[in-house]
């Protein structure tokens, strides 16, 4: 393990507290504070993985996971980027898409095939002869994907969501993000503040470089922090990726969790009322051949390993920059003990003076105008070609590390993805937004500024605009910050090299799809001619890093290669999210939420069997005989009882209230009568039956309504929505969650209903359709109603929710001595059908109306007036013989039911199997079934096809419905 | 994109609260002498405008109300009506 | 293949005066519908005048499934010949369209969801496709990352399995029929926008572009989300459509996970794991018409959520790049292909919703003998743009008509 500094002042580990972790099988220390990847490279790791496509070796190149160069599996977890994933105790990390291991790998030999594989290599292959593309594509998928993971695999770890509203987020705590927070936090608005690093700082909390006044920028960054951390005003999310930027100003990111919180990542969407982009600046990759071989790194990383991680990342660097950063990296690690052979700087001149004199001090050769050709070496980089970049004069370096960095390229991803518009500046050779939208501002080198002075100022604007944006401040104070910062340095001149003068075979543009500059060259060649088909077709960018590292060179490339066109650089798109994020985090917190009825537990305590229905938890069975042959035969045979609390529940009032009931049911409701219960249906315009349920007048203006229950949510809106142009007054209010409702069905359940009350309910005094407000115990007030959705003698009991468990235990008592039972769900399902009434949704659909499923009855046509919803489409389809009908059937020769959902067929399909059962109470099998109206006659043979029947066919025949009870005497008497 | 909507009682709030309810085609035709032709075009013809557009909403996670405003197709974002100048 | 490449669908051309068809929007629908044309009905001289690039529409945005396990006797013949026809087009185009006939698994969430699919599965089988329905634990056998325990929200009763189903590589077909049309003489003008369709005494006499003026006769808009509006702006034609934007999103590639496609209508959610590695995932709407194909916050969320729970495995794993698409909905899930109704010589092919992948190859074979015999063919009969006003809606969904655009 080679020696770490353990004295700067710009560390971010604590050298003194070992960390211990498992590395290929072997255990090796890293300290507090390290990345995964640094305690790896300290522990002279240099190849970290293989690529995609030719398992070339990969290194350590950006340290913010802009490729997917250090991607391991950590802890059964693939495709972590362990360069920012803090190690921890005990990990286990392996390398992964290796046939032997990074070092060695087998599959090696692909890079020398990349002449066989051009850009497209895969359309115009393994496709002739048509038999060899199913072999060829099991290879492929085998050869493609990065890491692997277990088909059962569970994710470990705690995962959180929050989502805070505020007045200003930004984006990014560099010295702009802090200036700006600061700036806005001053005027008396709440900031949020997200930093994707563990720590506040960005490109200051790395640099000994002067700030002024003999304060070093490092120092500098640490003072804004901690003003920053000490406001008040200011939430600091620091290890806070943004993922994703939006109109409106929602932004959202993820927290990696310290030890000290509750989860290990949060997903945070933060809606605020104004947007500060402070994202600053990544370094654009220098393309040159062999540029992504291990120990050719950037210069962030080369300064950022030394200054944060106390590691010299090699002994003799070689740099090759187009930017001041670069200088002054190359005399900072040439302090810090880097033995550094020549630095080339694309650039011809505009070199900070004091940086080229603080060169020459050294004796560091500076090559203005050569860059690097060619890195060689293997495995890892051991010399690097270098040449004017005429392409004119070459001169080769021995090295071990190589610094390379074309120049600068904003962050832009979150302004791309809040859809603004960027134009490229050939000055700074940046992207752009000349128009932002209201409420967003950017601050900091995104816009192309580099002066340490001008950054802050250009915070303290971006903050100030957005307390304006906020109505916290004036224009004049927002012109004062202007005018302060026209008093700064301006934007820097931009480096313009696209490529070294090589032809490009082994130049990369793209690190994780192994795109060449060749490649990209031969996709345009074949008509691919803008970046967005450019990345489709050569997979450019398509890879893991987000297009962290192709996402500027590409457009650059694609118009240089087609100057002559005239082509214009356009930028490719970003998506989110930015920093790819688990799914586990997104998903956060992820309740599953269903609804209970005010009976749940009782039900349950009985045994029933529970199904999701909807938004429901219902019971489904009382057994685990799922024909509920116990349960129909109890209904049928004596009482049974219904915890129906999720049928849909309203009440409706007002002056208006009868003119809604007029417009939405296809019945005339000014027939209501106070005392009776009356049954109708709503369609919606086309004529289909969208609900259906029963109307109380209670009294004057004064109606109780119930829906199906899967209808409930959207029944106000239904109203609200075909009403919504007449401004009538009425009030509706969906109570079902605040009342319970009990079926009492079967001859036995007048008996049952004499006990517990004293009032007369016999059949002249309570008759079917009838409707009493009662009270039970004295204390327990229920809406009842006779009615015979199951074809008995049946109540329905309407209660409060907090009387539910009393009333259904008080008829569960009276109803012992005759052995009263539960029924769940699907026992209803079965008796109702025996009786024919429809169950909307699995006795209609969108083929279907009202006259269609046989409720004709139900439309009351003299009421044209009140525009009933679907009216009009009833009459119009009325007399249509191509329609769907619902008819009743029985087996023949008594035989079984068909399934339901068989079709019923001849050469064609002519309809099919609603529903249908062995019934016990007939003991025959009958059914509906949905057919065109030729076969709808009573006496038609039915053809039924099953599904998995082959040439076996079934056959029914149609019968008048209902099967059960034809007259209703048992129902009704 | 993060569409918002402006309640006319509850203020500007996040799109996902509201139920869109279609272009804004008038109040419920007569329905004496209706062609079928003319109902199919209330009930189920849509413009289809890639620009503004009056439309219906409904307030489903909130008051409750019916309401329209004017959006740009294009952009996901409310824009000031016509009714708006004068 | 060594040597330098040429552009695949021709050098860029002039666009002429005059044409013998004209074709609206360069993507699938009207890729196919102009190789058929030249192939089949050897009209070659034909111009398809595309906005952006071909492939900028639905056709680059799909998550490329591709089934024939529709739930009514018109559609599944459609789909049916559509599924048949990509090893053949493979052939015929010479280009690797990448058919991965993995087979699709639609999960059930409850009894009465069992049923739906047993008349799906029905119909497939009774016009002699592949379809089985199997139980949970059949499902997971197929697909072992699958979460079959009753502790998720939509708990899993099990699956419609279709075997022919699959992937096919959704850029491929757009390049291969630009390729194999461009062959054929047919031009592609990319760039080019077309603002007008010029009539004169009910018939089609010339097309408006950004570029100038063609005269024709014949004209087909199947510019998949922007026909509708397209037709309404230019013939005044409205059409029973919302255009929505749905989302897709991949995680990081991974070694071979998911071997058949998954889908489950509950979850609104479908995943597959593409040739790369790249779990493909997506399927919700936003549901108010936009044209802007943004994604959302709510939505890569939700995704999240909904795989958590049937797919427990992808927690550990990484969402990598969220996109949207256009797709133009009807109200019965089923597409309006017509012509010769409003206007003589004017074609329309759209309410694809999100269709408009699966079925291009047998649609542009169809729509290419519609406009060259100015008949309907039998099998594209049913999906007339006056069923609506018939009442006649194809039920492509059993779900009822709200008042506002569903999927």
């Amino acid at each position: 393990m080679m020696t770490r500094f353990n004295q700067l002042p710009t560390l971010k580990i604590d050298p003194t507290k070992k960390v211990i972790f498992n590395y290929k099988g072997k255990t090796y220390s890293g300290v507090e504070g390290d990345t995964i990847a640094s305690a790896l490279y300290a522990n002279g790791v240099r190849i970290y993985a293989r690529s995609l496509k030719y398992h070339r070796p990969r290194g350590l190149y950006s340290l913010d996971g802009e490729c997917s160069n250090t991607m391991m599996e950590v802890d059964g977890i693939p495709n972590v980027r362990t360069e920012n994933t803090l190690l921890k105790q005990g990990m286990t990390v392996k390398e992964q898409n290796v046939k032997g291991s990074a070092e060695k790998d087998m599959l090696g030999f692909l890079d020398k095939l990349d002449w066989a594989m051009p850009a497209g290599f895969y359309y115009k292959m393994m496709h002739k002869p048509a038999r060899i593309w199913p072999i060829a594509m099991k290879q492929i998928r085998k050869t493609a994907g990065l890491g692997e993971i277990s088909p059962d695999f569970e994710m470990p770890g705690k995962f959180d969501e929050i989502f805070p509203r505020t007045d200003v987020v930004v984006i990014g705590g560099g010295p702009a993000g802090m200036t700006a927070a600061l700036a806005a936090a001053e005027k008396g608005l709440r900031v949020i503040i997200m930093e994707s690093r563990p720590w506040l700082g960005g490109f200051f909390d790395y640099r000994t470089a002067e700030y002024k006044d003999g304060v070093a920028l490092y120092q500098r960054g640490q003072d804004l922090a901690q003003q920053v951390e000490a406001n008040e005003n200011i939430r600091v999310l620091k290890h806070t990726a943004m993922v994703g930027a939006y109109s409106n100003c929602l932004v959202t990111g993820f927290q990696t969790g310290t030890d000290k919180d509750a989860f290990n990542e949060r997903y945070v969407e933060i809606r605020a009322n104004s947007v500060i982009v402070a994202t600053g600046c990544i370094e654009r990759p220098l393309i040159f051949d062999n540029n992504e071989r291990p120990g050719v790194m950037q210069v962030g990383c080369a300064l950022r390993m030394a200054r944060n991680y106390g590691i010299l990342p090699g002994e003799n660097g070689i740099f090759s920059v187009g930017h001041d950063l670069g200088l002054e990296a190359a005399i900072d690690l040439f302090d810090m003990g880097m033995k550094i052979g020549c630095v080339a700087d694309v650039r011809e001149d505009g070199q900070d003076p004091e940086l080229v004199l603080a060169l020459a001090k050294r004796n560091i050769l500076l090559l203005k105008g050569w860059v690097a050709t060619e890195a060689h070496g293997k495995k890892q980089v051991n010399k690097v070609s270098m040449s004017s970049i005429d392409g004119m004069i070459t001169r080769d370096f021995d090295c071990d590390v190589l610094v390379a960095s074309a120049g600068l390229t904003p962050v832009t991803g979150p302004l791309t993805m809040a859809q603004i518009k960027l134009r490229h500046d050939d000055f700074t050779g940046f992207f752009v937004a000349d128009e932002m939208p209201e409420n967003t501002f950017s601050a900091g080198r995104i816009l192309g500024i580099n002066n340490a002075l001008s950054i802050e100022c250009s915070g303290t604007l971006a903050g100030i605009k957005a307390a304006k944006a906020c109505g916290a401040c004036d224009a004049a104070e927002v012109e004062a910050a202007e005018a302060a910062m026209k008093a700064l340095p301006g934007p820097v001149r931009g480096s313009k090299l696209v490529t070294a003068p090589v032809k490009g075979r082994k130049s990369f543009i793209c690190f994780d799809e192994d795109t060449t500059i060749k490649s990209v060259k031969q996709t345009i060649d074949s008509g691919f001619d803008v970046p967005e088909l450019v990345k489709r077709y050569s997979s450019a960018g398509l890879g893991p890093g987000q297009s962290g590292i192709p996402g500027h060179n590409l457009p650059l490339y694609v118009a240089k290669y087609q100057a002559l066109a005239g082509v214009p650089v356009k930028p490719t798109t970003v998506r989110a999210p930015i920093v790819p994020t688990f799914i586990a985090t997104y998903a956060g917190t992820n309740h599953t939420m269903h609804k209970r009825t005010p009976i749940h537990n009782l039900q349950v305590a009985d045994k029933g069997i529970l199904r999701k229905i909807g938004v429901w938890e219902r019971v489904r069975y009382f057994s685990e005989d799922y024909s509920c042959k116990k349960e129909i035969e109890n209904v049928r045979n004596n009482v049974g009882m219904l915890d129906g609390s999720t049928l849909g529940k309203f009440r409706l009032h007002g002056p208006d209230a009868l003119k809604a009931l007029q417009r939405i049911y296809v019945s005339d409701m000014s027939k209501l009568k106070p005392g009776r219960v009356k049954y109708s249906a709503m369609c919606n315009d086309d004529g289909c039956v969208i609900d259906d349920g029963v109307v109380v007048m209670l009294g004057e203006n004064d109606y109780y309504i119930t829906t199906s229950t899967g209808r409930a949510g959207q029944t106000v809106e239904w109203f609200r929505y075909h009403t919504r142009y007449d401004g009538w007054d009425f009030s509706m209010v969906n109570i079902t969650d605040s009342m319970g409702v009990i079926n009492l069905s079967g001859p036995n359940a007048r008996k049952v209903f004499e006990k517990i009350t004293d009032e007369d309910v016999s059949n002249e005094a309570f008759p079917y359709s009838g409707f009493k407000e009662m009270l039970f115990k004295d204390v327990i007030p229920a809406k009842v109603m006779r009615l015979g959705f199951v074809g008995e003698l049946s109540y329905e009991f309407h209660v409060a929710s907090s009387y539910m468990t009393s009333l259904w235990q008080l008829l569960k008592e009276a109803g012992a001595e005759f052995g009263i039972q539960n029924f769940g769900v699907e026992a209803q399902n079965v008796l109702r059908m025996e009786k024919c009434h429809i169950i909307l949704g699995q006795e209609s659909e969108q083929r279907t109306n009202l006259l269609d499923v046989g409720l004709g009855f139900l439309w009351d046509r003299k009421k044209a007036d009140a525009k009933t919803v679907g009216a009009v489409a009833l009459r119009q389809a009325e007399n249509d013989p191509s329609r769907f009908k619902l008819v009743g059937f029985k087996m023949e020769n008594n035989g079984r039911a068909p399934r339901d959902g068989a079709l019923v067929v001849d050469s064609k399909v002519r309809g099919y199997i609603a529903t249908a059962r062995d019934s016990f109470s007939l003991n025959e099998a009958v059914g509906m079934a949905l057919v065109e109206s030729e076969l709808a006659k009573v006496g038609t043979r039915l053809e039924i096809y099953e599904d998995e029947c082959g040439d076996e066919r079934i056959y029914g025949k149609v019968v008048p419905m209902p099967f059960y009870d034809p007259d209703g005497t048992r129902m009704k008497s | 994109m993060a569409l918002t909507i402006t309640c006319p009682i509850c203020g500007k709030r996040n799109g996902y609260e509201f139920r869109y309810g279609g272009e804004d085609k008038g109040p419920r035709p007569e329905e004496a002498g209706l062609t079928p032709e003319a109902w199919c075009d209330y009930v189920h013809m849509n413009k289809c405008v890639a620009g503004v557009q009056k439309e219906w909403w409904f307030h489903k996670d909130g008051c409750g109300s019916w309401f329209t405003i004017h959006r740009d197709t294009t952009t996901n974002l409310e824009v000031k009506g016509p009714e708006a100048d004068k | 293949m060594f040597s330098k490449q040429k552009p695949m669908w021709g050098e860029k051309t002039q666009l002429k005066s005059s044409y013998d068809a004209v074709i609206i929007g360069g993507g699938l629908h009207g890729l196919a519908t102009a190789y058929y044309l030249a192939k089949e009905h050897g009209i070659t001289d034909v111009a398809i005048i595309e906005k952006n690039y071909i492939g900028f529409g639905g056709a680059g945005r799909n998550t490329a499934i591709v089934r024939a396990n529709q739930r009514t006797q018109y559609n599944v013949p459609l789909y049916n010949e559509a599924l048949k026809l990509w090893p053949i087009l493979t052939k015929e185009l010479d280009y690797n369209l990448m058919f991965n006939n993995c087979g699709n698994l639609n999960l059930m969430h409850s009894e009465a969801a069992m049923k739906a699919a047993r008349m799906t599965i029905a119909t497939a089988q009774f016009h002699g496709v592949e379809s089985h329905l199997i139980d949970a634990k059949e499902a997971k056998e197929l697909v072992p990352a699958l979460n079959i325990s009753e502790d998720i929200t939509f708990p899993i009763h099990g699956a419609m399995f279709h075997p022919p189903g699959g992937i096919v590589r959704h850029d491929a077909v757009v390049w291969g029929l630009a390729r194999g049309a461009n062959k054929y003489g047919v031009e592609i003008h990319q760039q080019t926008e077309a603002t007008g369709i010029k009539t004169q005494n009910g018939k089609v006499t010339a097309v408006e572009t950004s570029r100038g003026t063609i005269n024709t006769k014949q004209v087909l808009i199947s510019a998949g989300g922007y026909s509708a509006a397209l037709i309404y702006g230019m013939l005044g034609i409205k059409l029973p459509i919302s255009v929505l934007t749905i989302q897709a999103m991949v995680t990081q590639p991974l070694k071979p996970l998911l071997n058949h496609v998954v889908s489950s209508g509950a979850y609104h959610c479908y995943a597959n794991q593409t040739l790369k590695g790249e779990v493909a995932t997506g399927a919700h709407m936003d549901q108010w018409p936009n044209y802007t194909t943004q994604n959302t916050a709510h939505y890569i969320k939700h995704q999240a959520e909904a795989l958590s729970e049937f797919l427990p495995c992808l927690r550990g794993v990484k969402f990598m790049r969220i996109w949207g698409g256009l797709a133009d909905m009807t109200p019965d899930m089923a597409p309006i292909m017509d012509g010769n109704d409003h206007v003589e010589g004017f074609y329309m092919d759209c309410g694809w919703g999100y269709f408009g992948f699966k079925s291009c190859s047998a649609v542009g074979k169809y729509m290419a003998q519609f406009m060259a015999e100015k008949e309907c063919p039998e099998i594209l009969k049913p999906f007339n743009y006056r069923r609506y006003e018939k009442h006649q809606l194809m039920g492509e969904t059993a779900a009822l008509v709200n008042y506002t655009p569903d999927n």
